[in-house]
């Protein structure tokens, strides 16, 4: 086992790693940039280290200086945490080339499930249903409107080197494909370099499904059940919950079971996610894999009572899973709500400030993930989450009932947060009947969202 | 305590405790006053058997706050290693820290308990160096950096700088990234010593700034 992790990442996800190694006995050292120098895992952590200006590039994007930090401190393992490099194979190669340990995939297993594409192609082939497209990337016009013909409109143009949007056009007939395949090229050039473009199936109206697992060095492999995030706002994630009522309890079960048996022949390790998009016949497309931690990760440690981050270091210290899938029994319900520092009220422009009072609620099945504190100022550099409320109940019901009373009781005053967002979702008969779609913000209307919820 | 006998083990005691007495009474406050006039960064002195050595802040790489590179400095320094175990440092209440030590320690004194970065044990986060210590004045020239410091010709004290001048460098994972003076003046302390593993932002290097010369 480790006898000390960097941990090369900020906020609540960092707060979160040091617990974990706190919980396992191993020491932890914080890398912090200038702009998280009063954060609150620096403030806890027994050792932690500045590696850089506030710039991500130069802190918490750079390789030297991650890497630099762990041999200086003498750590012999890294927790990339989620986002920034935590999903680099060339940062997880440059790590072991340093003697430490990268903490998640090793880089062969990393690179194998780099292209979206690709990784569509391979776990299609190990029994993954996957969301139909082109095969290989648009050679021109001619062949972008054939495949779009076999593949049926709506398609969604996407560039293969990148996401966020750009260079993604959604168009629903061969003109509108003509049209918008010159902007996609242009954007996809600017924003990443590379103007190669693939088309995909577009669904309406559909849920977000996806599958937790965890895989040893050894081959051996569990699912620890599924998570909805449907509730979505220009493809960001703002609630999750788990189980889904996308699905019924067969249905359910056959996918994880399906999406288990396809990572562990395809070679994967360590814990990772498979994404899904069920469509209104209730039939799952694999869309792609999370080869890291994820944001909603606490929703199935609610379900489960696992450590997943715990998990991920026994992996990659090379211990055995040490359970089975007897072993996972996920139980009740779980809903989490983001917090982020951003206004529904506008745009959900984000905003940064000084948390001036902060209340985190507790009580039966309430878990707060934060990493706010009275007078915390909020720096502007970063994304824009500031924790994660996760209630859990016996059943659904319950779960909603929790989590409205801790929303209610929640307090961060002096910065702008999504929470009325979170108030009016809880009490919306759309969420209620379990019946979210991911473009269900975008289509009403935040605003119009807000205003019903506001009605009595 | 008035003793019967001036010779044996009580009297050596007694002995002992008289001469800590007149250090600590006497001649470590007047010591410390004459630190601070003369523009020296250290002074040691002998009495009796033991022997005090008064450091000036700005000459010292004390650091009263935890920082990682403190026991990584430690690590870095496998030429400096006391022999025998040195006495434990403790920090008066003037701020000279005052211990026997041997003669193979070369004068580095072991790192103080370990705290938090730039903080004391018990206090809020500080930027100085800690209480009844003065801070250092004039620019620093600040790490660039998590890495190895490498003082270059420059980084002696006394040394004339421009502003922009190269002191040295702080070795990234091999890739070494420049120490630039912050200013126009005289090299007045170099507060790290090379070879210790420093972290960004690091104070490394005190410039007293010359007259006319821009302050950081």
């Amino acid at each position: 086992m480790f006898s000390k992790i960097l941990i090369a990442n900020r906020g609540e996800i960092a707060l979160r790693i040091l617990r974990a190694c706190r919980t396992m006995g191993i020491e932890a050292v914080v890398a912090y940039s200038e702009a998280d120098r009063d954060s609150l895992a620096v403030q806890l952590a027994d050792e932690a280290i500045c590696i850089g200006p506030s710039d991500a590039r130069r802190s918490y994007l750079s390789v030297p200086a991650i890497i630099s930090a762990a041999v200086v401190t003498g750590c012999d393992a890294i927790h990339p945490g989620y986002g920034f490099l935590s999903e680099d194979e060339t940062f997880a190669e440059v790590v072991r080339a340093h003697d430490l340990t990268f903490i998640g995939p090793p880089p062969e297993v990393l690179d194998r499930f780099a292209s979206k594409e690709g990784t569509r192609r391979l776990l299609g082939g190990y029994g993954l249903p996957t969301i139909p497209g082109s095969v290989g990337m648009l050679r021109d016009d001619e062949h972008a409107l054939a495949e779009a013909d076999r593949i049926g409109y709506p398609v969604l143009i996407k560039p293969s080197a990148g996401g966020g949007g750009k260079g993604m056009r959604m168009v629903r007939t061969p003109r509108e494909l003509e049209s918008s395949l010159r902007v996609c090229r242009s954007e996809a050039k600017s924003a990443f370099g590379d103007d190669a473009l693939y088309l995909e199936k577009w669904l309406d109206d559909t849920r977000h499904v996806e599958v937790q697992v965890a895989v040893d060095r050894y081959g051996l492999g569990v699912q620890f059940g599924e998570r909805d995030c449907s509730v979505q706002r220009r493809h960001q994630k703002i609630l999750e919950e788990g189980p889904t009522t996308a699905l019924s309890p067969a249905a359910r079960a056959e996918l994880c079971e399906r999406a288990i048996h396809a990572v562990v022949a395809a070679g994967y390790e360590n814990v990772g996610t498979l994404e899904f998009l069920v469509d209104a016949e209730g039939k799952a497309y694999f869309i792609e894999i999370n080869c890291r931690i994820q944001v909603e990760h606490g929703v199935t440690e609610m379900l489960t009572g696992i450590d997943l981050v715990a998990m991920q270091i026994r992996i990659a210290a090379g211990e055995p899973l040490g359970m089975t899938q007897a072993d996972v029994q996920p139980r009740g319900h779980a809903i989490e709500f983001r917090i982020n520092a951003e206004d529904p009220a506008h745009d959900f422009r984000p905003g940064a400030g000084t948390v001036e009072r902060y209340h985190a609620p507790g009580g039966p099945g309430i878990r707060m993930d934060s990493h706010l504190f009275p007078g915390y100022e909020v720096p502007p550099f970063y994304d824009s989450l500031l924790g994660k409320l996760i209630a859990w109940g016996p059943d659904r019901a319950t779960a909603i009932e929790r989590g409205r009373a801790a929303l209610d009781e929640l307090v961060v005053d002096g910065i702008v947060t999504n929470l009325e967002i979170h108030k009016a979702l809880i009490s919306s008969e759309t969420f209620l009947e379990g019946r979210m779609t991911t473009n269900l913000l975008d289509r009403v209307g935040s605003a119009a969202f807000l205003a019903a919820a506001a009605r009595p | 305590m008035p003793q019967d006998r001036d010779t044996g083990p009580d009297a050596a005691r007694a002995a002992a405790h008289a001469g800590i007495e007149r250090l600590m009474d006497t001649l470590l406050p007047s010591l410390i006053a004459k630190l601070a006039t003369l523009n020296v960064g250290e002074l040691e002195v002998r009495e009796g058997d033991w022997q005090v050595r008064l450091r000036h802040p700005m000459a010292a790489g004390q650091d009263f706050g935890r920082r990682a590179t403190d026991r990584s400095g430690q690590r870095a320094h496998a030429g400096h290693e006391a022999v025998g175990a040195p006495a434990p440092a403790r920090a008066l209440a003037s701020g000279v820290v005052a211990g026997a030590t041997t003669a193979a320690s070369n004068g580095t004194l072991p790192a103080l308990s370990p705290v938090g970065p730039g903080r004391t044990a018990d206090g809020p986060p500080a930027r100085d160096p800690g209480p009844g210590v003065p801070v250092p004045r004039g620019p620093i020239a600040t790490s660039p950096a998590v890495g190895i410091f490498q003082p270059g010709s420059a980084a002696v004290a006394g040394a004339r700088v421009k502003a922009g001048e190269r002191l040295g460098a702080v070795d990234m994972l091999g890739i070494p990234q420049d120490v630039v003076a912050p200013a126009d003046g005289i090299v007045a302390s170099i507060l790290v010593e090379g070879g210790t593993a420093v972290e960004y932002g690091q104070e490394l290097v005190g410039i007293e700034a010359t007259a006319g010369s821009e302050a950081r």
